[in-house]
């Protein structure tokens, strides 16, 4: 007994010695001797991004990164940003905020990157922001792809920067929308149960946009996928005789409402928010069931065949991002990249994570770029975008303002503003697409 | 009311589905006395060849009946690879009860993953055969179409089939009698292991057309990573125990319960319970009813 | 709980294993960089939530897929202590360990009545519908949850003492006091129960042995001590989300106990280094080898449940037994 009990300590103990061994053996991560910045060299620069790759919540949004990686390799092949050579850094968190947060402390220790760039999620950021401690670390979160007015708090969240338009600007302008097209008319709303959902609610609220819904159904994350749950969803809505439906989910609660309301013979007039509108790029199947319902977007048309910057991103996808279909997430993606390369760019020299932050607040909001809203960085400011123009999608199920492509903007702010027309111009694009 | 009838015909539906699903936990049980795990994962793969046949030929009627035996051989090749040594190993009475479980466990890993690998960031899609629009009933559409008829008609046809070839057939008897007295069978010269194969074959098959008709029902596209199968598991086997575990019939019965049951919470309760409820339910009737709702007085210890 | 402690000489032996141990991760910790810090406070995380598994399953044969769900009520537990109560950040640690331990008395009680595949089932049904309650309640946080946090590193330990080194030393502490106590525990009267109740339930009850009773006790512990590995985890991400808890939570801690061995405790640094290490290997495999993407997140789990296969036909009662059986007979 007493040796069998020995041995296994014998064991365990080497098991441990081994591990140790294993863990210290392990070969350190590359790290540039010269360089003074974590993730800058004197030949490259390291940025990273986490969002849902795979899993039902990322449909559409695993679009990102490649248009991102295209744009960056364009920028490369032409002779990068004052030489150095922009990497990304891809990690798929399955929309989690745990998996998120893992990520982002992987990218930050393993990968050593400078910056993270267009990490996805109003949930997983918020999580992020307060796990790992950014603003505490000086570590930029920049152009987060979330609406979330809460990051709009330079106290709280130092380091982060926002893209998307706020939900609660969302909101109040749909409430306009919904007021002077469908006067009197009963409305619906599905969205989601935490603080995405939560932020539309105070955009619709009487102190905001101020529309009534007859039937509002919150959805919890990820229960859309459940054989029956949209079903029901459907059923509350035609019970509550609703003639106009807002969506305001992700693109696969989109996805399922659309199929649910097929069955159910359900035909409201359908307005869907911009971050799930775009589910022909899903399931080309659904195309015909979404042709003539209304959404909105800050970017131009990806079918615009006018738009100089539509035109050049497409130009560089094909290129750069092997036959991927250039939908408005890539679009969106490509922006971004065009952005932080500006940002890097305005950064001096030799970037580092402080000078790359100042020079956001210090130009951001000069940055060309292929929306029609402007950006409101600034140093009291961490909002990217500030408005939508509304469209329908076309046969083809891309979403156009209208047959000529003539965009009316709306703009407002996150608080208690007027929605009103824009009267923003947008300089014009940089030969080729390549600020210097 | 309308609303009520709507909801009790999403429950049916949804549970018809869950009822294939306990159907092929309740057949891989009664023939080797191992719940498989890895079930969702074959019917998930299952699904996507019924997705890559259908978009070969354009027929949901070849498609079907192609994923059916996909699923069989997928399944068996399980028993006779993995649980067939696996059992035959550890004989020592169900000390190593962990070991099969475990196994389907990987199995399930190694499912996912390989899917995964081939499909990436693809999809399958399964669209609707019939017409899924429900019927107008005095002027209001109800939750019921012909693509949902399909669905109960599959079920029905699956669970009458099954018992017939159960109570009928010398396969069936054969079936019962290996999963009952397994070394008796044998000094009877009934063939076990090749009839437990049998079972996993027919359990498999099963699994498939839960994957394929859960997939038709609810986006008409199946992913890799998808959720709604692991679900799909659970709430199989939920419904296999409401039924008893050991009987066709109740796990019909088990299945449908828990999707009307489910449905009802949906509607009437709040979203946010409807992962959580299957275990409520299951706990409940572990401990009321454990035989289940038509299985005879007995203990519940495997 | 009382537990006599009956010091034979190998328990002399055993602790300064136990404090030899403690050195040398006292030691690791002030070598290696903060990632891999970080790294060595997951594996001691492991190491206990792994523990309360093999207390479950190896002693008294008892089957759990769902501890994912015991680990995010210690989790949550400690969270909530801390945000509402405000107390001490090893109270809120206790106050996990209490509860989970009263959850799992409850769940225990019914679970006494079932075995093997159901309880494995009920277990599963389990992890998947609990973690969702926190969409239900708006003081759970919902999706992006609320934070736990142990606090930065006393000033005293230096500036360079990084946040995830003082992590490890958190997580290997708590970890090596819980090994501890459950190997006595195992040595006490109530581990020679569990023991008697795997071997044989009938011959365990006509030897007086209250066998329903024992099987709660064993999961009251083992649930404790999930509470424990779920506070813990969620002291090292600074967070408690459902997303913390998972399916694949539940299925990969499952994985490092049989990888560890079910059925002795010794092992259990096998499972919890091989959760770390896999996905190491495996990436540095994809980056030498393949350079793909999809490789890269794939194989991880690809490797985990193939080992998990592996081990059921080649080591099924865990590799140190394996070992032991084939040299020391």
């Amino acid at each position: 007994m007493i040796r069998t009990t020995r041995r296994k300590f014998l064991v365990a103990s080497a098991v441990m010695a081994a591990t140790a061994l294993s863990l210290s053996v392990m070969p350190a991560q590359a790290f540039s001797p010269r360089s003074a910045e974590v993730g800058v060299t004197s030949t490259g620069i390291k940025l990273g991004i986490t969002l849902p790759m795979t899993g039902s919540a990322s449909y559409g949004y695993n679009q990102l990164p490649g248009a991102m990686k295209a744009y960056f390799d364009y920028v490369n092949a032409n002779g990068g940003v004052n030489g150095r050579k922009i990497s990304l850094v891809v990690k798929d968190d399955g929309y989690l905020p745990k998996k998120a947060i893992s990520n982002t402390q992987d990218l930050i220790a393993k990968d050593k990157v400078m910056a993270i760039i267009g990490a996805l999620g109003t949930a997983n950021n918020k999580a992020v922001a307060s796990a790992v401690n950014l603003g505490r670390r000086g570590i930029p979160s920049l152009f987060i792809n979330t609406g979330f007015s809460g990051f709009n708090d330079r106290k709280a969240f130092p380091t982060s920067s926002t893209i998307l338009p706020s939900y609660i600007m969302e909101a109040k302008m749909m409430s306009k929308y919904v007021k002077d097209t469908h006067p009197g008319k009963k409305v619906c709303l599905l969205y989601q149960d935490d603080d995405f959902g939560d932020d539309a609610l105070v955009g619709f609220s009487k102190t905001h946009g101020n529309l009534d819904f007859a039937v509002k159904v919150a959805y919890p994350s990820l229960s859309q996928g459940v054989a029956g749950v949209p079903d029901s969803w459907i059923t509350k809505f035609k019970a509550g005789g609703c003639e106009v439906q807002i969506v305001f989910g992700v693109a696969s609660a989109t996805l399922y409402t659309i199929l649910a309301a097929v069955k159910a013979q359900y035909a409201p007039k359908w307005i869907l928010g911009s971050v799930g509108a775009d589910i022909g790029s899903i399931n080309p199947a659904t195309v015909p069931y979404v042709i003539g319902t209304t959404s909105m977007s800050f970017m131009p048309s990806t079918v615009d065949p006018k738009d100089e910057y539509v035109a050049q991103f497409k130009e560089i996808n094909t290129k750069y991002n092997a036959g991927a279909k250039f939908t408005s997430w890539a679009l969106i993606g490509m922006n971004t990249a065009f952005i932080a390369v500006q940002a890097l760019q305005a950064a001096g020299k030799n970037p580092t994570r402080k000078s790359l932050l100042a020079a956001i607040d210090a130009s951001g909001s000069k940055f060309p770029n292929a929306a029609l809203v402007p950006l409101n960085y600034s140093k009291t400011s961490n909002v990217g975008l500030n408005g939508y123009w509304f469209g329908s999608f076309n046969k083809t199920g891309d979403l156009v303002p209208n047959d000529t492509f003539t965009y009316t903007v709306y703009t407002t702010d996150s608080g208690t503003g007027a929605v009103e027309k824009s009267t923003y111009s947008r300089p014009a694009m940089p030969a080729k697409g390549l600020p210097n | 009311m309308f609303e009520f009838i709507n909801t009790l015909l999403i429950g049916i539906t949804a549970g018809s589905i869950y009822s294939l699903m306990a159907i092929s936990i309740v057949l891989v049980w009664r023939s080797t006395r191992v719940i498989n795990f890895a079930a969702g994962g074959l019917a998930l793969a299952s699904s996507f060849v019924g997705a890559a046949v259908l978009e070969k030929t354009g027929s949901f009627w070849i498609a079907l009946p192609l994923a059916m035996v996909a699923g069989a051989v997928f399944s068996a090749f399980i028993e006779f690879f993995f649980l067939r040594p696996l059992l035959k190993r550890s004989g020592d009475k169900g000390a190593e009860i962990f070991l099969p479980i475990i196994a389907t466990l990987g199995l399930l890993g190694i499912i996912k993953t390989i899917l995964s690998y081939i499909y990436g960031e693809r999809i399958g899609s399964l669209p609707p055969p019939l017409s899924d629009k429900g019927f107008i009933v005095s002027g209001e559409s109800i939750a019921l179409s012909p693509m949902r008829i399909l669905i109960l008609g599959i079920v029905l046809l699956l669970m009458i089939s099954l018992t017939l070839i159960f109570q009928r057939t010398n396969l069936g008897l054969s079936l019962r009698a290996s999963s009952f007295a397994p070394e008796i069978s044998r000094l009877a010269g009934i063939r076990v292991d090749l009839i437990r194969t049998v079972g996993w074959a027919i359990s498999g098959a099963a699994g498939a057309t839960a994957g394929i008709l859960q997939t038709t029902n609810g986006s008409g596209s199946v992913a890799p990573e998808s959720f709604e199968f692991s679900l799909l598991l659970v709430f199989g086997f939920v419904a296999a125990v409401i039924g008893g575990i050991e009987s066709l019939v109740g796990a019909v019965l088990g299945g449908l319960t828990l999707g009307i049951i489910l449905a009802i919470i949906l509607m009437y309760v709040g979203g946010s319970l409807v992962f959580i409820a299957a275990f409520l339910i299951l706990i409940l009737i572990l401990l009321l009813r454990p035989q289940g709702i038509i299985g005879a007085k007995g203990g519940r210890r495997a | 709980m009382a537990v006599v402690h009956k010091l034979h000489v190998t328990n002399k032996h055993r602790f300064i294993g136990f404090v030899l141990i403690g050195l040398m991760v006292y030691i690791l910790s002030n070598t290696v960089d903060e990632w891999k810090a970080f790294q060595g406070a997951t594996i001691a995380v492991y190491v206990v939530a792994i523990a309360s598994i093999i207390l479950l399953t190896g002693y008294t044969g008892q089957i759990s897929l769902g501890h994912g769900a015991l680990l995010a009520i210690g989790a949550y537990t400690a969270a909530l202590t801390q945000i509402y109560l405000q107390l001490p950040v090893w109270i809120c640690f206790i106050a996990a360990v209490l509860v989970t331990s009263l959850f799992g008395a409850i769940l225990g009680s019914a679970a006494a009545r079932l075995s093997g595949p159901y309880l494995a089932g009920t277990t599963l049904a389990l992890a998947v519908g609990l973690p969702s309650i926190a969409n239900q309640f708006s003081f759970l946080g919902g999706e992006q949850g609320i934070s736990f946090d142990v606090g930065w590193p006393p000033l005293s330990l230096g500036e360079a003492f990084t946040q995830y080194k003082w992590f490890f030393w958190i997580t290997s502490l708590a970890a090596l006091i819980t090994l501890w106590w459950i190997q006595n525990l195992l040595r006490s009267r109530y581990g020679r129960t569990w023991r008697a109740v795997k071997t044989n339930e009938v011959a365990a009850e006509l030897a007086g042995i209250h066998v329903a009773r024992s099987k709660v006790l064993a999961f009251t512990v083992s649930a404790g001590i999930a509470g424990m590995a779920g506070a813990l985890l969620a002291a090292t991400i600074n967070n408690v989300s459902p997303s913390a808890f998972p399916l694949a939570l539940s299925f990969s801690l499952a994985t490092g106990a049989v990888l560890s061995g079910v059925n002795t405790l010794g092992g259990v640094m096998i499972g919890a280094v091989a959760l770390v290490a896999i996905p190491e290997i495996a990436s540095l495999v994809s980056d030498r080898w393949s350079g793909s993407e999809s490789v890269a997140s794939l194989l991880p789990d690809f490797i985990v449940s193939a080992l998990l296969i592996l081990t059921v036909f080649l080591a099924p009662k865990g590799p140190i037994e394996n070992f032991r059986s084939r040299h020391v007979k």
